[in-house]
């Protein structure tokens, strides 16, 4: 039975000071003593504690050691799992707030591997009591800057800190405050961006649904600091859960005096007012979710003048993602020297990656930033389900792209991955292995992009029916030549010409396939084939001789395209068939044959 | 006047006082899963069997909701938590389990190894 977790930082900067050597001498001396089978040990991913380095953490009871060497670890180990008594002499003594879910989770190889900044509470604390966050220092950073942080002080921390939007673009955080710091207006405004739209993200619901006093915290936080007296959460209506805690922790932040008037005893006055959105994809986009609060429709209107100079009601208008704006307290209470330790030079601090598609552990995972592709996918994701080959993964939702198996070590920052040819975006991972049809994926995206262009600006609106149009024939069998390169021309006279971020990005999944499966696409054009046998106009049905005539299939075909003469098998009218597979899913016998067509042009001239 | 961070000190104080007072130092703390995608899952049928359970006499558990944890695929998830322990996870809990969950665990002390998240 076990009893003891031990948890050795394997992060970079640990495993330069020998965390992995560290791991046998603890096994050596764990035989000796007897007690192996009371104590597992587990490596995790950067624990965030590189300056005290190497770090080893015991569970139950949370005791981290710091700056352990070799001679140490036997007296380490003897006091605390032998005798029972923690050694005090190498405990770090830091409250700090990230990681706290090590206490519970640390033993789980999914969750040991991570770290955790915007989740810490979410799985841990009931989100529903304020008692709950306040004991785990909640509303602690807010009372921290209104004590002795000014606003100037506040927004030099957030700078210092490299924290970079978290919806997608990056734009740092702390210079879009002082932006809005700077101007002077008697009205200002902070809005949390909670309208999440991209197919398969998540975060931003868990996030508010786990522990939604952060969010309100990080919110006030930014207000006192660019000097808003009102805010406002925008977030989809299709979140009715996340909607009442939201509304039930406004209600108890109020009556702790953390929200209204004279906050916490001072002269600050803030308040929030949740606005719903209506579920348009476009109203991500932060001008469009302005005309949506402001009553018009969720249109986009050019920038400059950006936000931060004339946006809610043309005052001052501050806009972060849910994300980032549960980044804040961590900053202001464990220090913005630590969080930028934590990150690559450019993208400091962790990214949540909704992961989804073909993997094993499906669900959401916080890692510092520069951790590779492979480690998320196959580390924590537990890789492929059934076997099968991986063949792309697709980042930031339908403006994103499709990166293939070379690029699976590239690190993950804003940077990188757009050099890699996708974005960052809000966080979607969909994983696709060998069953997948990459042509029929960037269909499927930018079937999206196109029904939610809000038809504003021509090139988003009629371009990308075009591209739709085109994508359409192709996974039907009638592709001609020369549609890769129409695709091609339009959907970068897309990006060069719309007026927002969802037409300048609607093309990338297009885009990102044909530069890094072209082949699939000349295949379905040239050869009528679709190696994935998924486009409907590219594979039949046929029934074989393994047919015993029971008559399942003919039941459930909805187009009535299957016969059988008297004493014959069955037989598929293809004129007829409308290859909805479910003939294929009834037949018990392995009696039907999903044949994928190739057309070779080259022998029938 | 007290500055805000001796405000908050004693908030926290109050709170943790509030906690406790909910029998936070009971023998066992049981925390479910309620957040959307848990709820879609089946999670309230289980902290109903948890509710009905306390409602009939069992006593020391602190029964608690709490966030999705980020195990999509493992959902609902219960946790069993006792001081000086490693905290067990149940996964995939439906009502069934929830009662044997009640009958082995909570009353006797048997971890149901079977159900536990790896």
């Amino acid at each position: 039975m076990i009893r003891y977790v031990i948890t050795l930082c394997d992060g970079p900067s640990c495993m330069q000071k020998k965390s992995k050597e560290l791991q046998e001498i603890i096994e050596k001396q764990l035989d000796n003593l007897g007690v192996r089978q009371k104590v597992q040990i587990n490596l995790s991913g950067c624990l965030g504690m590189c300056a005290k380095g190497p770090v080893m953490v015991i569970n139950p009871g949370y005791t981290i050691y710091g700056n352990i060497s070799e001679k140490d670890v036997p007296e380490i180990i003897e006091s605390h799992i032998v005798k029972k008594k923690p050694l005090a002499k190498f405990i770090v003594d830091q409250d700090h707030l990230f990681n706290r879910f090590y206490r519970v989770f640390g033993d789980v190889n999914f969750f040991g591997k991570q770290m955790r900044i915007v989740l810490r509470n979410c799985g841990i604390i009931d989100p529903e009591n304020i008692n709950d966050y306040l004991s785990v220092r909640g509303y602690e950073a807010l009372a921290k800057v209104l004590t002795d942080m000014s606003p100037k002080d506040i927004i030099a921390e957030i700078k210092k800190s490299g924290l970079r939007g978290r919806g997608g673009a990056g734009f740092p955080t702390g210079f879009k405050w002082e932006l809005a710091a700077s101007e002077e207006s008697l009205e200002k405004y902070i809005i949390c961006n909670a309208d999440e739209g991209d197919p398969g993200a998540f975060m931003d619901r868990s996030t508010i649904e786990g522990d939604p006093h952060t969010v309100i915290e990080g919110m006030i936080i930014g207000a006192y600091a660019v000097g808003a007296k009102k805010g406002i959460i925008y977030i989809r209506a299709e979140y009715p859960l996340a909607i009442k805690r939201l509304e039930k922790a406004i209600n108890d932040a109020r009556q702790h005096k953390f929200l209204g008037d004279d906050i916490l005893g001072t002269k600050f006055c803030f308040d929030i007012e949740i606005r719903l959105g209506a579920g348009a994809f476009v109203c991500g986009e932060e001008t469009a979710l302005i005309h949506s609060i402001e009553g018009s429709r969720g249109m986009p209107r050019p920038r400059p003048p950006f936000p931060s100079v004339s946006g809610l009601f043309d005052k001052p208008t501050v806009i972060n993602n849910v994300e980032t704006l549960a980044n804040i307290p961590v900053i202001i209470l464990d220090g913005a020297k630590w969080f930028s330790s934590i990150g690559t030079e450019k993208s400091k601090g962790t990214k949540v990656f909704a992961l989804a598609g073909k993997i094993n552990n499906t669900g959401l995972v916080e890692v510092p930033m520069g951790t590779t592709l492979r480690q998320i996918i196959y580390d924590i994701g537990g890789g492929i389900p059934n076997n099968k080959k991986f063949k792309a993964v697709q980042t930031g939702g339908p403006s994103g792209g499709c990166l293939p198996e070379i690029y699976l070590d590239t690190k993950i920052d804003y940077e990188s991955l757009l050099a890699a040819g996708s974005i960052m975006g809000s966080g979607g991972m969909i994983v696709i292995d060998e069953d997948s049809c990459m042509v029929n994926i960037a269909r499927f995206f930018l079937e999206f992009t196109q029904n939610e262009s809000c038809g504003k600006c021509t090139p988003c609106r009629e371009g990308t029916k075009r591209m739709f149009e085109i994508l359409t024939r192709i996974t039907q069998g009638k592709g001609k030549e020369g549609d890769i390169e129409k695709l091609e021309r339009l959907g970068n006279m897309i990006k060069k010409s719309s007026l927002c971020g969802l037409g300048q990005s609607a093309p990338n999944p297009v885009l990102s396939t044909i530069k890094n499966f072209r082949e699939e696409y000349i295949e379905h054009i040239n050869y009528k084939k679709c190696r994935a046998g998924q486009c409907q106009g590219l594979f039949n049905f046929e029934i074989n001789e393994k047919c015993i005539g029971c008559g399942v299939c003919k039941k459930v075909c909805p187009n009535q395209a299957i016969f059988a003469s008297p004493k014959s098998k069955y037989q598929i009218i293809q004129d007829k068939c409308i290859k909805c597979g479910l003939c294929f899913k009834v037949c018990k016998f392995n009696a039907i044959n999903k044949i994928l067509k190739e057309v070779n042009l080259w022998k029938r001239n | 006047m007290a500055n805000p961070l001796e405000i908050i000190k004693k908030k926290r104080a109050e709170a943790i006082n509030s906690i406790m007072s909910k029998g936070y130092l009971s023998k066992k703390r049981v925390y479910v899963g309620m957040a959307t995608c848990e709820i879609a899952a089946g999670s309230k049928d289980v902290m109903d069997v948890f509710k009905s359970a306390i409602a009939n006499g069992l006593t020391d558990v602190y029964l608690s909701q709490k966030g999705c944890a980020g195990r999509c695929n493992l959902e609902p998830t219960v946790e069993v938590i006792e001081e000086g322990k490693i905290p067990v996870k149940y996964c995939k809990v439906n009502k069934d389990m929830a009662k044997d969950i009640i009958e082995y665990h909570i009353k006797k002390g048997e971890v149901i190894k079977d159900w536990i998240i790896k």
